[in-house]
């Protein structure tokens, strides 16, 4: 009964449709689920014993928790603006990669909008930010840039969780009409929705997913700018400088690139995936890597020849965040960042799996340290010289961030286990027109 | 026995041989055609007249109320109904007013595009009578069905069913109406 068009899709349907699933998954499940644990912990204790836990105090009111933030923010919008623009390109990559750069952008938000809610100290008045008619008749201040973040992380989950929802429907019901067991059918059958594939129904779906792709570009633009503004808007020296918004879209596009190539070289190995995500989608990925590093590269270098150029307060600070007591960051940030990922000039560690994975987290954890550099590096010299002192994180604030990175795994590998990773119909689109041509 | 049937379905192998089809069942005279595919075949949906010009015009629609809406509270909110002078600045300090409102506009031009298009497409709907033709769950894997519908002007169940098989399908069945 086996067609041509039947093999081409079957092994990335038998994945979620599978009984068993292999050991390696269950033991990262149950690492991540331990994390996820820890994860309701450390908000559990905020919750009750309040910010007074973390080892925030002026003039540090952010540390960890808006350390984390910017960086799950990072790789949300450097994800979702890379299945974006792989969308508007149609380019042959977005059949691989465009599914799970969805799902790594939709993942990472939820990770970040845990920080901000639970930074308020009271995360149960959360609501307060939206303007509701409230009994006491105060509305929320539109000039505060914490406003705008609201408006930014809620409209990102709700706009990248549709689209990415919208962009399955119709592999949910190739699901339900492959699944064998009465549960399974039924599950993936009300997902779909009831989509039975009539060619109207697919002109208006292609029209509407691209015009929401579309859409999704000035998002990531205004929102990863909207992060930045958090730091250009205050008078701290080192932060108050108009190129931050560049700064945090540019090495936020790296972070997200880097993640997107990890889970592709994960997924590839893990779940047998060659044939969908072939040498030239990884050979791609990797340069895009390799080309978005060094422009944060360049823009490390502008900064410091900004910083020569401006008075002396500011120059002060950002020398200070290069060579004063947390320059470690600074220039571990540029090691993983920026050095590393130059490996990637070369073919063979472009092609290789274990080089994806070192790159790939090497990024990551460069950003991590940028962000922190800026945080935290970049408090070290203020105006007043009295509150020139130095912030570490209390054990609580860690638990923090490694229980988002569980929640992240977790919901990854449960997006594996359940759900096509790799696009089907456009798969068998691209097929045909291979094909054909 | 017409409005017992929901149409007469046909299936075929390629995208190619449904297409000859459809424009062999148009040159009949047939207009209410329905085509199933396991993925977007742009040039039949052409063929079959459809339309999407909707979709860009609920985006435009609601990106300029939801942009609307959010400004006018802004301004209302924080210059009218609580104003707060901070540091002497102007109460109607629009620059801060414009990331929100785009950002809004945005949430609603995405959300109202995708819902919209649930709407258009009558989703969700979980029965349909083309479901109950014995393998058409292959339309979501390798398979090409061509539908004439009962409520064509032409349509004759044993006409539509003849006419059908001459179009060199892999089968031709009758779809029941429900209920």
């Amino acid at each position: 009964m086996n067609s041509d068009a039947q093999a081409v899709t079957s092994p990335v349907a038998e994945v979620p449709l599978s009984r068993r699933f292999g050991v390696v998954w269950w033991a990262a499940l149950a690492v991540s689920g331990a994390l996820v644990l820890l994860l309701g912990y450390t908000l559990l204790s905020v919750s009750i014993l309040g910010v007074g836990v973390w080892g925030v105090n002026i003039p540090f009111v952010w540390g960890f928790d808006l350390i984390n933030y910017a960086w799950w923010i990072g790789i949300a919008n450097g994800a979702s603006l890379f299945a974006a623009i792989l969308v508007l390109r149609r380019h042959d990559l977005r059949t691989a990669v465009n599914r799970f750069s969805e799902g790594v952008a939709l993942f990472a938000v939820i990770c970040a909008g845990i920080f901000p809610i639970f930074h308020l100290g009271r995360p149960w008045l959360f609501y307060w930010t939206f303007p509701y008619p409230a009994t006491f008749q105060v509305w929320p201040q539109f000039r505060s840039t914490l406003t705008w973040d609201f408006w930014a992380i809620s409209t990102h989950v709700i706009v990248t969780s549709l689209l990415w929802y919208v962009g399955l429907i119709p592999d949910l019901a190739t699901l339900r009409d492959r699944a064998r067991r009465r549960t399974s059918q039924q599950i993936y059958g009300i997902l779909a929705l009831g989509w039975r594939g009539s060619v109207r129904h697919w002109a208006y779906h292609q029209r509407a997913y691209r015009l929401v792709a579309i859409l999704v570009l000035p998002l990531i633009l205004i929102m990863q700018s909207t992060v930045a503004f958090e730091f250009a808007v205050t008078l701290v020296p080192d932060w108050h400088e108009t190129r931050q918004p560049l700064h945090f879209v540019a090495t936020g596009l790296a972070q997200g690139l880097s993640i997107v190539l990890l889970v592709a070289v994960l997924l590839r190995w893990g779940l047998r995936l060659r044939r969908y995500i072939d040498e030239g989608d990884i050979d791609l990925l990797g340069r895009l890597v390799l080309a978005s590093s060094l422009v944060s590269g360049y823009l490390y270098l502008d900064e410091f020849v900004s910083a020569l150029l401006a008075d002396r307060m500011a120059q002060e600070a950002t020398l200070s965040r290069m060579s004063g007591d947390y320059a470690g960051l600074y220039w571990t940030a540029i090691v993983y960042s920026i050095v590393i990922p130059q490996l990637f000039w070369f073919r063979a560690a472009r092609q290789s799996t274990i080089a994806g994975v070192f790159v790939g987290l090497s990024i990551g954890v460069g950003i991590w340290f940028d962000r922190f550099s800026i945080i935290v590096g970049g408090l070290q010299i203020d105006y007043l010289p009295s509150i020139w002192r130095t912030y570490s994180p209390t054990l609580l604030e860690t638990g923090l961030f490694l229980g988002t990175i569980g929640l992240f795994s977790t919901l990854l590998l449960l997006f594996a286990r359940f759900l096509p990773v790799v696009s089907m119909f456009e798969t068998r689109h691209d097929e045909h027109r291979e094909k054909s041509s | 026995m017409t409005q017992h049937l929901y149409g007469i379905m046909a299936e075929f192998k390629t995208p190619e041989a449904l297409s000859e089809a459809i424009k062999a069942t148009k040159r009949a005279g047939f207009t209410k055609l329905d085509a199933f595919s396991p993925f977007p075949l742009a040039d039949i949906a052409k063929e079959l007249d459809c339309r999407t010009s909707a979709i860009p015009w609920i985006a435009l629609t609601a990106a300029l109320l939801g942009a609307g809406v959010q400004y006018g509270a802004q301004y209302w909110m924080n210059v009218i109904d609580y104003p707060l002078n901070v540091g002497g600045r102007p109460l109607h300090s629009w620059p801060t007013f414009i990331p929100s409102t785009l950002i809004v506009a945005i949430l609603w031009a995405g959300a109202a595009t995708l819902l919209g298009l649930l709407l258009i497409l009558r989703l969700p709907r979980l029965h349909h009578p083309v479901f109950a033709v014995p393998g058409f769950k292959r339309a979501s894997e390798d398979r090409f069905f061509l539908c004439i519908l009962s409520g064509d002007p032409l349509f004759e169940a044993s006409a539509a069913r003849s006419f059908l098989e001459t179009l060199s399908p892999e089968a031709v069945q009758e779809v029941p109406a429900c209920g």
